[in-house]
């Protein structure tokens, strides 16, 4: 009978997947409420996520922000979103495009001849104040904390950012700068105040910010996101030796948790499985600055557990494949060095 | 066929039938509300989904001498003991993601909840166990954040 159940719950199960449109493409709407409405909020006002306004909406082309959706701006908040389906980000375009009532603007993708040297004469001059001497838009952090300032209408666009970048085709630098934005407070710069070859200057300058990112490297074909060491010692020489050696190099040591502490009641829980925590305050008051998530994968630590054999292991997470998770280069860069002082750690505590 | 590979079976169904897209790494959510009403509302419904808390850690605690600032920043671990304890007899690379965590960040009237989506971890695993317990942690991750926002929503009109 149980199996009998079974078939029946399994068919019916069957039955209202298939009866599912789905042949019908993905829901814009669905899927923006989905990943988009944390941060630009349901009606699209804006918040964390900068407002997406019908006159901004106006004013761009579908393929910008269906780059912008793929690539995010990486090193803040939005993040690229390089695992959806092509129809999937037509979709939520269409979406954003039917409830603004606004059309895609056609943008050539040739680049525009200016002088980056005078530009930046005059982005020094008209630009500085909002956009920072780096393009990035008011100083470093997110947007998601108050690591920025937040007494603008809008917080006002990181224009080096190479997402951004990589989206927005010359012409429509051009466009911006000369018309300006005024939902968010940004002046045309087209009328009285820059001549079109000054526009297209400073277009030039805007464009060369490319120039002065950096790549992350990328991850090696077998890297795993996490480290497996086996210890040459036993459960307790290996705990101890985890926090000698963190201690050497300047971690201040939590105190300990059980991997099971919590989930059951404390007679129960399998006592040869540690976590042991750490932290340097200081390098992670600057990590939280360039991102202020960075608590999904915090506290750092070594989790040292005793198999039914007797062997000890040390279980680190790989800090190369969790830092690229956030779509943050700068990020990358430091947890690349601080993976680096996690190998010099483990070496110590195993040799 | 058992009732444990039959529930396997309709996961593996539904998710290549699933629309829902898959979130890029970070699965996050974001509610209008102080920090500490979100916490509440945040753990009881981990916990109405089975899951223990195993401890929320404060994250701003250390860091205020280091001038950083913000109103709440706290961290969630909870998990499910059986759970962690068929990965860690299994799969002991990947107890540095356990218990699973969720990241508060608040600032003012603005919370914003985020965690690490479970998926990031699928293209490392070809084993069809493993997918599934990610896409189980992912939906149930998902629904724990509707659930916070739906709550929440009620929370204002009735404090309105």
């Amino acid at each position: 009978m149980p199996l009998l159940r079974s078939l029946l719950i399994g068919l019916a199960l069957m039955t209202a997947i298939v009866s599912r449109p789905v042949y019908a493409g993905p829901d814009g709407g669905e899927l923006y409420t989905e990943h988009c409405s944390a941060c630009h909020q349901l009606k699209g006002q804006g918040g964390i996520g900068l407002p997406l306004l019908n006159a901004k909406l106006a004013d761009v082309s579908d393929d910008y922000l269906r780059r912008t959706i793929r690539l995010g701006r990486p090193g803040r908040v939005m993040p690229g979103f390089m695992r959806m389906s092509d129809a999937q980000v037509n979709a939520i375009v269409r979406f954003l495009r039917e409830r603004s009532g606004t059309e895609s603007v056609a943008f050539s993708d040739q680049a525009i001849a200016g002088d980056p040297a005078r530009g930046q004469l005059l982005y020094t001059e008209h630009c500085v104040k909002c956009h920072a001497a780096d393009g990035s838009g008011e100083g470093e952090g997110t947007g998601v904390t108050q690591s920025r300032d937040r007494s603008f209408l809008v917080m006002p666009a990181s224009i080096s950012n190479p997402g951004f970048l990589a989206s927005a085709p010359d012409e429509m630098l051009r466009r911006v700068i000369a018309a300006g934005r005024k939902p968010s407070g940004m002046p045309a710069f087209g009328r009285d105040k820059l001549s079109e070859s000054e526009i297209d200057d400073v277009v030039a300058y805007v464009r060369s910010f490319e120039q002065q990112q950096g790549t992350a490297e990328g991850l090696d074909a077998d890297e795993r996101p996490t480290h497996v060491y086996e210890s040459p010692y036993d459960f307790d020489m290996t705990v101890e030796n985890v926090k000698a050696s963190l201690t050497g190099a300047n971690f201040r040591i939590f105190p300990d948790r059980l991997l099971e502490q919590g989930l059951i009641d404390e007679f129960s829980v399998n006592t040869r499985q540690i976590g042991v925590r750490f932290c340097n305050f200081n390098t992670l008051y600057g990590m939280l600055k360039i991102e202020p998530r960075l608590g999904v994968v915090l506290p750092c630590r070594i989790t040292i557990m005793e198999r039914e054999d007797g062997q000890v292991l040390l279980v680190v997470p790989n800090l190369r494949v969790v830092s690229r998770w956030f779509n943050n280069d700068e990020l990358v860069s430091l947890w690349d060095q601080m993976e680096e002082t996690f190998t010099e750690i483990i070496d110590e505590v195993t040799l | 066929m058992s009732s444990r590979a039959f529930r396997a079976l309709s996961l593996i169904i539904l998710l290549l039938f699933s629309t829902t897209a898959a979130a890029d790494n970070m699965v996050m959510g974001r509610v209008s509300l102080r920090g500490e009403i979100v916490l509440e509302y945040l753990t009881s419904s981990i916990e109405e989904h089975g899951y223990a808390i195993a401890h929320i850690q404060l994250c701003d605690g250390g860091m205020t001498d280091f001038g950083y600032k913000s109103d709440l920043y706290r961290v969630v671990f909870f998990g499910k003991i059986d759970e962690v304890r068929k990965i860690s007899a299994r799969y002991p690379e990947l107890v540095a993601y356990l218990p699973l965590k969720i990241a508060v960040i608040a600032e003012k009237d603005e919370t914003l909840l985020t965690v690490l989506d479970p998926d990031a971890l699928a293209p490392f695993y070809r084993d069809r166990e493993l997918r599934i317990q990610f896409a189980r942690w992912k939906s149930d991750l998902m629904s724990i954040f509707e659930d916070v926002r739906r709550s929440t929503a009620g929370h204002r009109v009735a404090a309105d």
